[in-house]
């Protein structure tokens, strides 16, 4: 019957082409930030596709800003590289020794500790915002990277991730290993990690890029402008800088393309991790 | 043996126990403290002042604007997101290839800054954008999106829901890849194709899914701050504050710490009161399905 054949195939590519389409409206901010941000300045907001592309608005962030006080945007951006690259190894550090212990080893409290992170993770956090900001205040860290890193250098999403993945690994393995005379250090490092590359790659891109987009804790905890992360600075410049936003869309990509770079590096097994994590 | 390793379980836990002790445990107690004072977050003497906090807050205009905004935001976002991402998810289910290169295309907005998207939906919606041109010259429309409490909220529930629409999807997707194919044909044969097999099969189906995206989306209603924080400021006359910005605006810009934390202290309440409503709601719905 080719006639149905032919029907079908029509389908399958009015299908694509939806799919497409979609993809397009989803992206489509993206496009519009960069296209703006290499836009002649006259045409920004005023055309979508500019007719011609200039790199001036990142020279203007670069040098920081022409008639008003030079703005340290660089230095934002490795501010939020550095917050967020440190936060994150933190975090994955300690969930996967803590989920290791609370899924392989046995001890009294073992249980005890599952269950408060349970409780905590369901804990509506905005009631603790303002007595954290007074302990970083009262221990000196206003002001200073640590404040931005050491609250968020544990994550309880990622602990009960890996202490799920973990517990699926067979006891077998790891008594096997013992038995060659393997310390638990090496188990971790030499058996568990490589086991766990797909999860830890998932973990790892939602603890950066929620660490990357931070606004509320970063704006709080840090003062001076030379601390100030990339995405606070943006957020604060935004208004008064109103009258320029060439520049304001050079920013939003500088904040904006890493993250997207990173992903898309890391998500050739994103489906299969993902699996995982939403279960 | 034993008692080394239940020795390393401790150590190896400690980095939990140590921070939760830091970060959880002590500014827990202490804001059930400090929610019962009147402290300025400067001065070095204030008293306790009993419920006066809760009371005042009852009172507010704009701990009551935040109320009802959140659930204003929920009326727009949450239909949007649920509808949006199972509509993605269907397309992305019934592709025959290229699945994972079109979830991780539709996921790419979750990653998005919403101080970035702020700018570009400031940009887009600006006086003499093209889209605004456009309704002026061809619709005779003259659109203040950003100044109307309507256009307003509505405009930040669908910036979040673009962000979190893709997130969603993939839920709905792993939902449909579970449903087995059996019951698929099990519905043809009694008759059930097309539209009557979509709504009476998978819709039931995938409660389990609905289930999660509705609970994640109301909940997220509770935490909004950066997007109003920059794109409105609450504005226009309360339509988009927060709850967020209310209780950041009363401790650091006000320096209400005392009057914050009691607000926070509500805010968890409602929050955990509504999403148990929500969560009743949907197991009444699943029930009727024979879910449990």
């Amino acid at each position: 019957m080719p006639s149905m054949v032919g029907n079908k195939r029509f389908k399958t590519a009015l299908l694509y082409t939806l799919a497409f389409i979609v993809l397009i409206i989803m992206v489509f901010p993206y496009l519009y930030m960069i296209l703006s941000s290499l836009a002649p300045w006259e045409q920004v907001d005023r055309k979508i596709i500019p007719t011609k592309l200039t790199l001036r608005s990142y020279e203007w962030l670069l040098t920081g800003g022409e008639n008003v006080i030079p703005r340290p945007w660089l230095r934002a951006f490795f501010n939020s590289l550095l917050v967020t690259v440190s936060s994150t190894l933190l975090m994955l550090t300690t969930a996967i020794l803590v989920g290791y212990s609370l899924a392989k080893l046995k001890f009294k409290g073992n249980r005890l500790i599952n269950n408060m992170i349970l409780f905590q993770m369901f804990y509506p956090a905005i009631i603790l915002l303002i007595p954290l900001f007074l302990i970083i205040r009262y221990f000196g860290l206003y002001d200073t990277y640590w404040a931005m890193i050491l609250p968020k250098a544990v994550n309880l999403w990622a602990i009960f991730m890996y202490t799920n993945f973990f517990r699926s690994i067979p006891d077998e393995l790891i008594e096997a290993a013992k038995m060659d005379g393997a310390g638990q250090l090496k188990i971790i490092t030499r058996i568990i990690l490589p086991m766990s590359k797909s999860i830890t790659t998932i973990i790892f891109l939602f603890l950066f890029m929620e660490r990357w987009v931070e606004l509320l804790w970063d704006m709080l905890v840090v003062n001076s402008e030379k601390m100030l992360t990339l995405n606070v600075l943006l957020a604060q410049m935004f208004g008064p800088y109103g009258g320029y936003p060439g520049p304001m869309y050079a920013a939003s990509v500088l904040l904006t393309l890493p993250i997207l770079i990173l992903f898309i590096i890391f998500s050739r097994n994103f489906k299969e991790g993902m699996q995982f994590v939403l279960k | 043996m034993n008692k080394t390793t239940a020795r390393l379980g401790w150590l190896l836990a400690s980095p939990y126990l140590i921070y939760s002790f830091i970060f959880f445990l002590f500014p827990l107690i202490w804001a059930l403290y400090l929610a019962f004072t009147n402290w300025n977050l400067i001065a070095p003497d204030y008293e306790t002042v009993g419920l006066q906090n809760f009371i005042e807050a009852f009172f507010s205009q704009s701990v009551r604007a935040a109320f009802w905004t959140t659930y204003k935001f929920m009326l727009m976002f949450v239909p949007i997101v649920v509808a949006g991402a199972l509509f993605l998810a269907l397309i992305i289910h019934s592709l025959p290839r290229l699945k994972g290169l079109f979830s991780v295309g539709y996921f790419l907005p979750y990653l998005a800054s919403g101080v970035a998207s702020a700018i570009v939906v400031k940009g887009v919606l600006s006086y003499n954008s093209p889209l605004n041109i456009f309704f002026r010259n061809h619709l005779g429309m003259d659109i203040n999106w950003l100044d109307s409490p309507i256009l307003a909220p509505l405009m930040i529930a669908l910036m979040m829901a673009w962000k979190f629409v893709g997130y969603y999807a993939l839920l709905f997707l792993s939902g449909l890849e579970s449903i087995p194919k059996e019951i698929y044909e099990a519905a043809e044969m009694d008759g059930a194709v097309g539209w009557k097999r979509f709504w009476y099969v998978t819709i039931p189906m995938l409660y389990p899914s609905f289930y999660t995206v509705t609970i994640l989306a109301v909940g997220l209603m509770f935490g909004i701050f950066t997007e109003p924080y920059v794109l409105t400021g609450g504005g226009p006359d309360y339509s988009t504050h927060t709850w967020q910005l209310e209780i950041y605006n009363q401790a650091f810009e006000k320096l209400n710490a005392g009057y914050g934390t009691a607000v926070a202290i509500i805010n968890s309440i409602v929050t955990f009161a509504s999403i148990l409503v929500f969560r009743k709601i949907l197991e009444k719905w699943g029930a009727k399905h024979g879910w449990e």
